[in-house]
């Protein structure tokens, strides 16, 4: 299977002070990979640096064996990558349509408004009320679903279940499955290990900006003492 | 003929019309504005002179080219519009991490550019535009007569700017900028070009003006300063309806202009400062704005702060010593009234500084207090016959009290909203000082006499009048060291930093805030007054906003937030006006590239480079040696 995303020895700086040292890790095609680890590891950095929202970073993101890194933030999209913000960054000067719709069309095979909408069901009334008006839950829906109908194959997910009742994560992670058995490509962060575990086929250890481990799927339950010592449950 | 509340009615409906298309004008104008603040934190101080722009390029199309008006009404916008997109290219694109002040400091550097070289080309006297053949004449309407260009220019204005708010407000490519607005980051990573966007945004915006511009030429006079009165008033239009909202733009200019005619028609007198008088009953009731919701920008990192430590007590008291010494010696080598000139000047800019640097509140009205305090200072010497200690005491006075007044509803806003509400109402005294009896209108007042201080020493005697001047700057001066160093000035410092830390500290910030901006305005009238004896004349010049540029010129050039700064760019500017007089106009042209440069370049000024400079040399040895050591142990390991 080829490797659709691969990371490379990434650096990265807020202004003077470096975050990430060194990065590596790959997402294969149709896989969905974690990224867990404490708060402030460099998670959601690690996003952002392959975004290209960092002023300063180095090393390698390949997409498909091609080097991305030198791209500019708005090129990297249209490359098929789209990212899912840990904050959901709904638009409150944008109603729930115009905050669906906003992210062009970045390659064909996108999923249409009506499969979106059936998707996240709770979204289909609320089309025309201001995109902040929803509820935490409804925004994180409406982040998840602005960036599927872009035809980007690949996901960044950061923390879609922060802040959620128990229901909603159940619902988003249905979601994620069924985005996988449609061919997705997913990166996820998270802190929820036990929503993780059920999704996951790789997962990524973040510290100090680092990766320090790689956990099979498989073999997670396993390894659940070292990972709580990591993620300091 | 009837009438209306004691007015007839023709001049009523006649005021009306007037208001309405000077509201059309403020609309298009705030909405340009408000659109341009929102993608680019930047207010555009030169949507005047790109206003003017618009005008003048229709006359110079017509009068060259033989192009007419509807050509020009497409032609002009689109070349002013590229003008503002290598503008936005060339210049203002690096300021986007900056505060947003200096934004304004940069666009207001371009108007003064532009106007200035205009006004070399075209002289500042207007011309006119004549209206075009299909739109002259009129109809009656039966309660007035409505010419038809009057009538196009509303019906076009409103075209334009409900055509701009669905633009914003209802189709995707207005999704974009409202995204942007917001989140810039965001939507540049869903695949947006947000930096063509923006530079488009400022293109379309600055079009606008334009486009303003060319439907004005035939109303009002074409001239290069047609743009920077007016601006002020849209300003003004700003802070009274917030920019947060297009909708609320578009009807708070058509409001101010509605407003303003009423006025012309019931109580004329009041019709230039009512928009001012308006806006101060906002700032009381509603600060936001009428439309505005948006909390106030949290203001921008510190930039380019000094991080030298002050000097010890003593190294302060041997500079001013020093400085001192000098400017008691100069006149046996420089002119004095050259020196007396500077002098003021630098006072004034010093005490422009301690509000603008110290409590990072810039002003852009200070010639409020200059202006006013030399008229006071004039008519108690001249008319009233008393001797100068008491003129000169009436005039920081009555600086005191109008910063007081000014201050009490300007701290209400901070960053750019603050320089816009000091402009306006320095605007405002401005017309009152036009058009009230006592100050003399377009002559000011003449043949001040100097009299005898304390009744005893001669003031008419140049080196009486030097000293007397010295010991002014130096007294006024030392006052400032002096509170900067206090804990008063630590605190307004910390204030100035980080507005919210300190008032949960405890401290009430307002009042700081409000002790520095009365303060400085007592300054700045002691400098006024003082001007007034020296030159003898207290003229329009003084209260003009072009001074209160001139003083953050000054400051900004030697460099804000340092003691000596304003002394040094005083003395600069001065030596400039004099020596540079006969370049004409070329000197505004040479005031808006300086602001430019210093924006762009040297944000510290002179004396602030110089200081980091020194402090990088002291520390420089020290911070090798460190690199040295690591890159030492790295290699061990
Ligand atoms: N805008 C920023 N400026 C400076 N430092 C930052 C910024 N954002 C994050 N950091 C720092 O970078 C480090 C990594 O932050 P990051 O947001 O990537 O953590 P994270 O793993 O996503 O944590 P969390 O689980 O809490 O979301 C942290 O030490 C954080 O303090
Ligand atoms: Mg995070």
């Amino acid at each position: 299977m080829p490797e659709t995303l691969t990371v490379g020895n990434l650096e990265a700086w807020y202004g003077e002070s470096k975050v990430l040292h060194g990065m590596d890790f790959s997402v294969r095609a149709g896989e969905v990979v974690t990224l867990l680890g404490r708060n402030g590891a460099g998670k959601t950095t690690t996003l952002k640096a392959i975004m290209g929202l960092l002023d300063k970073r180095s090393g390698s993101i390949a997409l498909n064996g091609r080097e991305i890194i030198g791209a500019a933030p708005y090129d990297i999209a249209r490359k098929g990558i789209a990212f899912c913000p840990e904050e959901r960054g709904i638009f409150a000067s944008l109603s729930v349509r115009e905050n669906l719709l906003l992210p062009p069309k970045v390659a064909a095979g996108g999923m249409r408004v009506a499969q979106i909408l059936e998707l996240f069901p709770n979204l289909k009334e609320r089309l025309d009320s201001q995109g902040t008006k929803l509820s935490g839950g409804e925004q994180q829906m409406l982040a998840l679903g602005r960036i599927l109908h872009t035809g980007a194959r690949i996901l960044l997910l950061d923390e879609p279940t922060e802040g959620l009742a128990p229901v909603i994560i159940r619902q988003i992670g249905r979601t994620i499955t069924e985005l996988k058995t449609l061919g997705f490509t997913i990166l996820l962060v998270e802190q929820n290990v036990g929503f993780a575990a059920g999704l996951a086929d790789r997962h990524y250890i973040v510290e100090l900006g680092r990766i320090v481990e790689e956990i099979p799927g498989a073999a997670f339950e396993g390894r659940l003492g070292s990972l709580k010592n990591y993620l300091g449950l | 003929m009837t009438t209306i509340l004691g007015v007839p009615s023709a001049v009523l409906y006649g005021q009306l019309l007037l208001g309405l298309i000077n509201g059309a004008f403020y609309a298009m104008l705030s909405l340009g504005l408000a659109v341009i603040f929102g993608m680019m934190n930047i207010v555009n101080f030169a949507h005047g002179a790109q206003y003017m722009m618009g005008a003048m390029g229709a006359w110079f199309l017509l009068n060259y080219l033989g192009i007419g008006y509807w050509w020009a009404l497409i032609l002009a916008p689109l070349a002013v519009g590229a003008i503002g997109i290598v503008i936005e290219m060339l210049l203002l694109r690096r300021l986007y991490k900056l505060d947003h002040l200096y934004g304004m400091l940069l666009t207001f550097g371009l108007a003064l550019m532009v106007q200035g070289m205009f006004s070399d080309w075209f002289g500042s006297s207007g011309q006119p535009y004549s209206i075009p053949q299909a739109l002259m004449g009129g109809s009656h309407l039966g309660f007035m007569f409505l010419p038809n260009y009057r009538a196009w220019v509303i019906a076009a204005s409103v075209v334009i700017c409900l055509g701009t708010w669905y633009v914003v407000e209802r189709t995707k490519l207005g999704a974009y900028l409202r995204a942007a607005t917001e989140n810039p980051m965001l939507v540049q990573a869903f695949g947006i070009r947000v930096p063509r966007m923006i530079t488009l945004t400022y293109g379309a915006g600055v079009a606008l003006a334009a486009l303003a511009g060319v439907l004005a030429a035939p109303i009002y006079q074409v001239s290069p300063l047609m743009g920077a009165d007016l601006l002020i008033v849209v300003f003004a239009v700003v802070v009274i309806g917030g920019m947060g909202s297009i909708m609320g733009s578009i009807l708070t200019g058509f409001l101010v202009g509605i407003i303003e005619g009423l006025t012309k028609a019931f109580y004329p007198e009041a019709s230039t400062t009512v928009v001012f008088v308006v806006m101060a009953v906002v700032l009381l009731i509603r600060p936001a704005g009428l439309f505005g919701s948006k909390p106030e920008a949290a203001q921008g990192q510190p930039q380019s702060s000094l991080s030298a430590p002050a000097p010890s007590a003593r190294t302060q008291s041997l500079i001013f010593l020093t400085v001192a010494a000098c400017l008691a010696a100069a006149p046996i080598i420089v002119y004095p009234g050259f020196m007396m000139k500077a002098m003021i000047f630098a006072l004034f800019a010093c005490a422009f500084n301690l509000v603008a640097g110290y409590g990072r509140l810039v002003s852009f009205g200070h010639a409020m207090f200059l202006g006013s305090a030399g008229y006071v200072c004039g008519h108690v010497a001249k008319i009233w016959g008393l001797p100068p200690e008491l003129a000169i005491l009436a005039g920081t006075a009555t600086a005191a009290v109008l910063g007081f007044v000014s201050g009490w509803l300007a701290i209400r806003r901070s960053g750019i909203y603050f320089a816009m509400v000091t402009l306006a109402f320095a605007q405002m005294v401005y017309f009152v000082a036009l058009q009230a009896p006592f100050t003399g209108g377009e002559d000011g007042l003449q043949a001040i006499p100097r009299g005898m201080l304390f009744g005893l020493i001669d003031l008419s005697r140049p080196a009486n009048l030097y000293t007397f001047v010295l010991a002014i700057f130096l007294g006024g001066f030392f006052l400032i060291m002096r509170l900067v160093g206090s804990p008063f000035g630590r605190v307004l410092k910390a204030i100035s930093d980080h507005d919210a830390r300190a008032q949960s500290l405890g401290f009430d910030t307002s009042r700081y805030k409000l002790v520095a901006f009365t303060l400085s305005a007592a300054l700045a009238g002691l400098a006024g007054s003082t001007k007034a004896i020296v030159s003898q004349i207290a003229s329009l010049t003084d209260v003009h906003w072009s001074m209160s540029g001139e003083v953050l010129l000054m400051t900004f050039l030697g460099g804000v937030g340092t003691l000596y700064g304003p002394l040094v760019g005083a003395f600069i500017v001065v030596a400039m006006q004099n020596y540079l007089a006969a370049f004409g106009q070329w000197v505004t042209v040479i005031h808006g590239l300086i602001f430019v440069v210093c924006v762009l370049a040297f944000r510290r000024g002179i004396v602030g480079e110089l200081i980091e400079f020194w402090h990088r040399r002291r520390r420089a040895p020290a911070a090798t040696q460190a690199v040295l050591r690591k890159v030492a142990v790295a290699t061990k390991e």
